[in-house]
């Protein structure tokens, strides 16, 4: 049965639309403050156990031997795993690109510092704690590889032996005739850059509370867990089981944005409660744990870059190298992020062909993972401080620069080289706004007067796309398999005309269970809390995956408007069959099924779902009696990607110009940020507090990788950011204020309009106050390459340019 | 690995509730209140001071609860979030001006921002900009950016302020 969606707000059946487009409050926020949302730590079972992990202090070591006789002795202790537990009862970790994936407990050698190498659980954390001082473990250090470059040579030791390199994948992607392009170009930029590795950090750490029955070898998880059924699909891999025999139930959790990870910890729970005799094994990862050895890692990239620009003043060809040190083994899934530039890859500009020239490398670091955006962020700040370097080198202003190569408005659907569509877009007027709301011409004016007096003043402009709904296509070259990412939900109406609306994905912060009810609300007529959204686990659940790449909000808008239309079908039919008429005289408006053109003759929503299910003396025979219905949606128009990539991937494309003024400090290197402007366009702002919320969460994210965070290694792969004290996320004080504007141009693909926003203004930030910094450094003649653009670089620069 | 010190006995109220119980002197304050009493709504983000999502009142002063022992806690009189709001659920002001400005999104790190907030404007009714920054600079949020908590903390200052004005004035 073809289900229409409805396409804009518009063609929702309500005369005066109550809920969606307009400021909602969130209907997560009461238990939440008032501290009654069970997050994973928060949940206590019969018999439940909790774990603690041993952590190699060495980056690269064979483990000769693990003694754990004395921590199995210790009061409390039930169950202890090693390496040969990992050997006998787990497959090494799914990966991408595949087959560089390892055991969950190292069990020959360690490959980076705190990867696990025995565990216990015990009848509580400290007692899991003082155990592991009781074991011992004998190590052989091995020569240590931090370094990608030194990785790539013939004589670097080799993180993954039986790999017989540390090139995990080296490609080069084409995109037209990129040579001929730049031999023609008037003008060539080449810069090279560096950004290092950062990360999600959400507040809430991983925890998971994991039985495994050791009869049945049925798997329950329960978890901070971002996809569901992803994870659960991957546990049973690891543990070689039907998949049917794991269930996985996610809870509320305190953020995630693509760095939960996790899934070792997990691996290492299930054993043990396997071991437990299918006792219940608590896992939580501390913030040290995290910091060191959980998802936390993102991006850690050596790039060089070129534009191609002819003489008007257009850029005409790009070409990207980057070396991107994906630590240890495959197994964050640290490579999607490498891939998912091409999404968006010449990012608002009609730059006609490019070059990818890519290198994925293994080195004794934490296993990267994904990190809110993806991966476009840092190739953004690498073409945005490109994109200025020409406009200074042709003394023409950026955003003058931006404007004459911007994708104009008539020319959407767009293909770009990379192969990706982008539904819609309005990009000169975003730039005008965000300049307007900028005052940017005054803003310039007061630059120079700062600059007259000596200060270091910089005003950046720059502007991203944000790839939203994610297909499985976009990641085809590091491995990733499938197209289309379904996700479903079931909605049902009680004979009393009570609707519950079941979905297969937790509350994670971004206000789903509130667009759900609206939807509802506006589309049978009642009041929001007359919703109920339940969240079913995997083997309840509708087809789901639930949050990442900027997908659920459009998703779920899909699944949910599709079930509802499916149910008005049913009821259309039955009401059709009451008042003696044909289904298509049949309208649903404002929560009232009515005989078209005969005013008076109705039916409500409540009586005809009494009627379906306590008066089945007058339903039609052939009539489905059920007001309840499940729709599972999928972005349309998808394929698999071609030898070269390219593929019709992420549906959506929001665009975004930030106006940010920046002033540094000659004798410290701080940046101040003194104005922070944002113009976005993510077409249809389902419930705009919740969007301008993104925005917000994103800009902060934003800045604290272009100036704060950083995870730093010393030569032996040590790492020294181990605490909040050293990896500096963004406090109140650090965020600047922002001033925000919109425009709305909605999607012609989506339900409702509705671009994916959720990974938002990450994408844009540190482009721009990078472009800032770099125009605020051009009376020095210097040029900040490197990301975090952190006090100790920038005085080193100016240092540098004044002696 | 030093012996475990044997389990003593405490004493402390926690919103308004008498409670006795035997705990190890290692046992933090922030685990005591979770584990001990079920009191979860206090939540753990770091366990080395730094976030603040821990902070709970102790004889009216925001602490870290990671950071202190049960133990140390032995005859106070402790508020968590779970005790801001009325046994009827209304909540208070401070969380209902964080429902009106998307003061939150997953949640985690609110019950620190509310107790520290609750603090200061419990000695400071209308604090400065600056008062308010110096008191969230010790509290982490990962999702919100903080524009819209300083806008909670704007709007919960002036119904405070409104709801004490009202119960001042004569006869009302
Ligand atoms: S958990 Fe106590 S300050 Fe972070
Ligand atoms: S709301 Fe998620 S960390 Fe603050």
């Amino acid at each position: 049965m073809a289900v229409e969606i409805p396409k804009r707000l518009e063609d929702l059946p309500t005369s005066a639309r109550r809920w969606v487009g307009r400021h909602v409050q969130r209907r997560e926020d009461a238990a939440l403050l008032t501290g009654r949302t069970e997050f994973i730590d928060d949940v206590v079972l019969p018999r439940m156990l909790h774990c603690a992990i041993l952590r190699s202090p060495f980056a690269h070591a064979r483990v000769v031997k693990v003694d754990t006789r004395e921590a199995e002795s210790l009061p409390g202790v039930v169950a202890v795993v090693t390496g040969e537990d990992a050997l006998r009862w787990s497959h090494p970790a799914i990966t991408a690109p595949d087959g560089w994936g390892t055991h969950c407990i190292a069990a020959q050698k360690v490959r980076y510092v705190g990867e696990p190498v025995a565990a216990v659980a015990a009848t509580s954390r400290y007692e899991a704690e003082d155990a592991l001082e009781r074991i011992t473990v004998d190590y052989d250090p091995l020569e240590v590889v931090a370094d990608p470059f030194r990785a790539m040579e013939e004589s670097s030791p080799l993180v993954i032996e039986e790999k017989g390199t540390n090139v995990m994948l080296q490609r080069v992607f084409t995109w037209g005739e990129v040579d001929r392009a730049f031999a023609d170009a008037a003008h060539v930029f080449t810069e090279k850059f560096r950004w290092n590795r950062v990360g999600a950090n959400p507040t809430e750490t991983f925890g998971a509370v994991c039985e495994w029955d050791p009869m049945s070898l049925d798997l329950t998880v329960r978890g901070s867990i971002q996809s569901a059924s992803h994870f659960g699909l991957g546990r049973a891999a690891t543990f070689g089981l039907p998949s049917n025999k794991v269930n996985v139930k996610s809870h509320p959790h305190g953020g995630s944005f693509g760095g939960k990870g996790g899934t070792r910890g997990t691996d290492i729970a299930c054993m043990l409660s396997r071991k437990a005799g299918g006792r219940p094994v608590k896992w939580i990862e501390d913030r040290m744990e995290y910091l060191v050895s959980g998802g936390s890692q993102a991006w850690d990239r050596h790039y060089i870059a070129s534009i191609a620009v002819d003489g008007d003043g257009r850029v005409t060809g790009l070409d990207v190298k980057l070396v991107d040190d994906l630590g240890a083994t495959g197994e964050g899934y640290g490579a999607i992020s490498a891939a998912k530039p091409l999404a968006a890859f010449t990012g608002p500009y009609t730059i006609p062909v490019a070059r990818y020239d890519l290198t994925l490398v293994a080195t004794n670091k934490l296993p990267a993972s994904p990190y809110r955006g993806m991966g476009p962020p840092p190739h953004f700040f690498v073409l945005e401080q490109l994109m200025d370097i020409a406009a200074r080198g042709l003394d023409i202003d950026p955003a003058e620069f931006r404007r004459r190569n911007f994708i104009p408005s008539d020319r959407f659907p767009y293909t770009i080289p990379s192969g990706n569509e982008y539904d819609s877009g309005s990009y000169e007027e975003v730039l005008d706004k965000a300049l307007d709301l900028a005052g940017y011409a005054e803003l310039r004016r007061q630059q120079a007067a700062a600059r007259e007096q000596g200060r270091i003043v910089g005003i950046g402009v720059a502007s991203a796309i944000e790839p939203g709904v994610f297909d499985w296509n976009a990641y085809a070259v590091v491995g990733m398999q499938g197209t289309g990412v379904p996700e479903g939900a079931t909605v049902s109406i009680d004979v009393l005309g009570m609707i519950t609306v079941r979905v297969g994905f937790a509350m994670e912060g971004q206000g789903q269970y509130t667009l759900v009810s609206q939807l509802v609300a506006d589309y049978f007529g009642v009041e929001m809390d007359a919703v109920r959204v339940v969240q079913l686990d995997t083997q309840s659940a509708p087809p789901s995956f639930g949050p990442g790449g900027s997908r659920l909000g459009v998703a779920i808008t899909g699944a949910v408007l599709g079930a509802c239309e499916r149910i008005r079908e049913k009821m259309c039919a039955v009401t059709a069959r009451l008042m003696q008429t044909e289904p298509a005289n049949i309208e649903l408006r404002d929560g009232k099924f009515t005989v078209k053109g005969m005013p008076g003759a109705e039916m409500s929503v409540p009586e005809v779902a009494g009627t379906m299910l306590a008066r089945s003396d007058l339903l039609p025979p052939d009539v489905d009696p059920r007001p309840e219905a499940t729709h599972v949606w999928t972005a349309p128009g998808r394929a698999p990607a071609d030898e070269e990539g390219r593929a019709k991937s992420y549906l959506t494309a929001a665009q975004a110009v930030h106006v940010v003024g920046v002033e540094i400090d000659p004798d410290t290197g701080f940046v101040e940020i003194f104005k922070y402007v944002v113009c976005d366009d993510c077409g249809t702002r389902l419930n705009p507090a919740v969007v301008e919320g993104q925005t917000e969460g994103s800009v902060a994210q934003g800045v604290g990788v272009a100036l704060y965070e950083e995870y730093v290694y010393d030569e032996e792969a040590q790492p020294l950011t181990t605490t909040f004290m050293d990896y500096l996320i963004p406090t109140v004080n650090e965020v600047p204020a922002m001033e925000k504007v919109a425009v709305v141009t909605p999607s012609p693909f989506t339900p409702l309009g509705a671009k994916g926003c959720g990974e938002g203004a990450i994408h844009t930030t540190p482009a721009a106050v990078m472009c800032a910094v770099n125009d605020a450094l051009v009376p020095l003649g210097v040029l900040a390459r490197e990301v975090p653009a952190a006090p100790k670089r920038l005085w080193k620069l100016i240092r540098a340019a004044r002696d | 690995m030093p012996e475990v010190a044997a389990a003593r006995k405490i004493r402390l109220k926690v919103n308004g509730v008498a409670h006795e119980a035997l705990v190890e002197p290692r046992t933090t304050l922030a685990d005591f209140l979770r584990g001990g009493l079920a009191l979860t709504g206090t939540h753990v983000g770091c366990e080395h001071g730094v976030c603040g999502a821990c902070a709970v009142l102790v004889d009216g002063t925001a602490v870290r609860s990671c950071l202190m022992l049960a133990v140390q806690a032995d005859g106070a009189e402790l508020m968590t979030v779970e005790g801001l709001a009325e046994s009827d659920g209304k909540l208070h002001p401070i969380q209902e001006a964080f429902v009106e400005e998307h003061g939150l999104q997953c949640g985690f790190c609110t019950p620190g921002f509310l107790i520290a907030i609750y603090e200061l404007l419990e000695s400071d009714p209308s604090p400065s900009e600056e008062a308010i920054r110096d008191v969230l600079g010790g509290q982490m949020c990962r999702c919100t950016g903080y524009q819209s908590i300083l806008r909670a903390v704007h709007s919960a200052a002036a119904k405070l302020g409104a709801a004490r004005s009202a119960s001042a004035t004569p006869g009302a």
